[in-house]
């Protein structure tokens, strides 16, 4: 009896203790945790911190990106050398027919050639790009970042012909989830826009323009409604011009995109259908239109830095056909 | 008498109101020219601006690299 009582003190007194677990799982969190944060339950709008829109001007980007591609016909090459991180220069030559816009519904092409010369400069707070052409034209933009929230940029277009340069000057200002711009360009053009989420998925915008040389003023209203896999956007303007697009992500590589438009004025109505396929080393876009243009443009990567480009614009309502060809060399 | 004092009265408001106007077109006239010269300056400097300003940042690229394809 002694001697077990005795073994009974020895024993290290029990514990109730909750047994400890092994190997990966004392390492993750407790499963209990993960559920109550899980997608069966609907997640509550914040609506103080609702995210930052996209800006007025961009509102229908991925309807652009997918259905208007930079057709051409002729030839083109690129080349761009970087000589630093931020800074580099480009050469691009282009040999083929440039198209006039003609009042009357034949198409007009005249055959043209130029070199045009560049300069980039890159840098998180400001961006310079020139180009120059042989027949003395300057395409300048400038963004610069006066403050983390306004930005002014330029964006000029010079020639050597009097009266036909251009100019706009707009600065953007960044809120928490709105977006406004003041536009000030040459012939007295004055703008203003104006962009805000309203709900984690919906934002609205209005924009207002005022020309003073020709006494005309509009008002536009605009909205996009986006989530992961899609992008819906309408546009109304007092120009008469109707507006809406729609962009369906498939999948990774695939979008489809979709746009509609009504000019009130001219009573005209174009709907358009397109594809976007991006694959790891090709970029191809085709679209089908309802004024009976069917165009495909190609992008091909040939090897680093290298790219082939095809565009094809088949216009059967007019019987014009366009191809053209060209490299870009460089990023 | 009185004519004479309205009517030089009348001849210093015109001329004051041929100052105002000759002012504001002096204005307009200077703010045209020198947006002239501005288009100028741009049109020729815009560019030779880009390339200073990148050749001065880091890490400097020669000068040789401006020319050279490769």
């Amino acid at each position: 009896m002694g001697s077990s009582g005795s073994h009974a003190e020895d024993r290290p007194p029990a514990t109730p203790q909750t047994p400890q677990p092994l190997g990966l799982a004392g390492i993750l969190p407790p499963k209990t945790e993960e559920k109550g944060d899980g997608k069966g339950a609907t997640e509550k709008v914040d609506w103080l911190n609702l995210p930052c829109p996209v800006p007025f001007e961009e509102i229908q980007r991925e309807a652009l990106m997918s259905l208007k591609p930079e057709l051409f016909e002729g030839l083109r090459f690129d080349f761009t050398k970087a000589l630093n991180q931020r800074f580099a220069l480009s050469h691009s030559v282009f040999m083929g027919s440039m198209e006039v816009p003609s009042q009357t519904s034949d198409v007009i092409k005249v055959p043209s050639a130029h070199y045009e010369f560049g300069a980039n400069f890159l840098d998180p707070k400001l961006m310079l790009v020139g180009r120059v052409l042989t027949d003395g034209r300057l395409n300048a933009r400038v963004k610069c970042d006066l403050t983390d929230n306004l930005t002014l940029k330029i964006n000029a277009q010079l020639t050597n012909e009097p009266h036909f340069s251009q100019g706009m000057f707009n600065f953007d200002y960044k809120g928490k989830d709105y977006r406004t711009q003041f536009q000030i360009g040459n012939n007295a053009f004055y703008g203003a826009n104006y962009i805000q989420s309203v709900s984690p998925h919906l934002s609205l915008g209005s924009e207002i323009f005022w020309l003073g040389h020709q006494r005309k003023s509009g008002i536009g209203f605009a909205a996009r409604y986006n989530t992961d896999k899609m992008v819906a956007t309408a546009q109304v303007a007092s120009t008469g011009v109707l507006a809406l697009s729609y962009v369906q992500k498939v999948s990774e590589k695939v979008s489809l995109a979709s746009d509609f438009m009504y000019n009130h004025m001219t009573r005209d109505v174009t709907s358009s259908f397109g594809y976007d396929y991006i694959l790891r080393q090709c970029r191809l876009r085709g679209k089908l239109d309802s004024n009976g243009v069917v165009a495909a443009f190609l992008e091909e990567r040939l090897n680093m830095g290298v790219n082939m480009i095809l565009s094809a614009e088949i216009d059967h309502a007019k019987k014009d056909y366009k191809f053209g060809f060209g490299m870009t060399v460089g990023e | 008498m009185a004519s004479k004092v309205s009517f030089k009265g009348k001849g210093k408001a015109a001329a004051k109101g041929a100052d105002e106007r000759s002012a504001a077109k002096c204005m307009k006239e200077w703010s045209t020219w020198a947006m002239k010269k501005a288009k100028v300056i741009t049109h020729y400097g815009f560019i030779p601006l880009i390339i200073v300003i990148g050749m001065n940042s880091e890490p400097k690229p020669q000068l040789y690299q401006l020319l050279s394809p490769v």
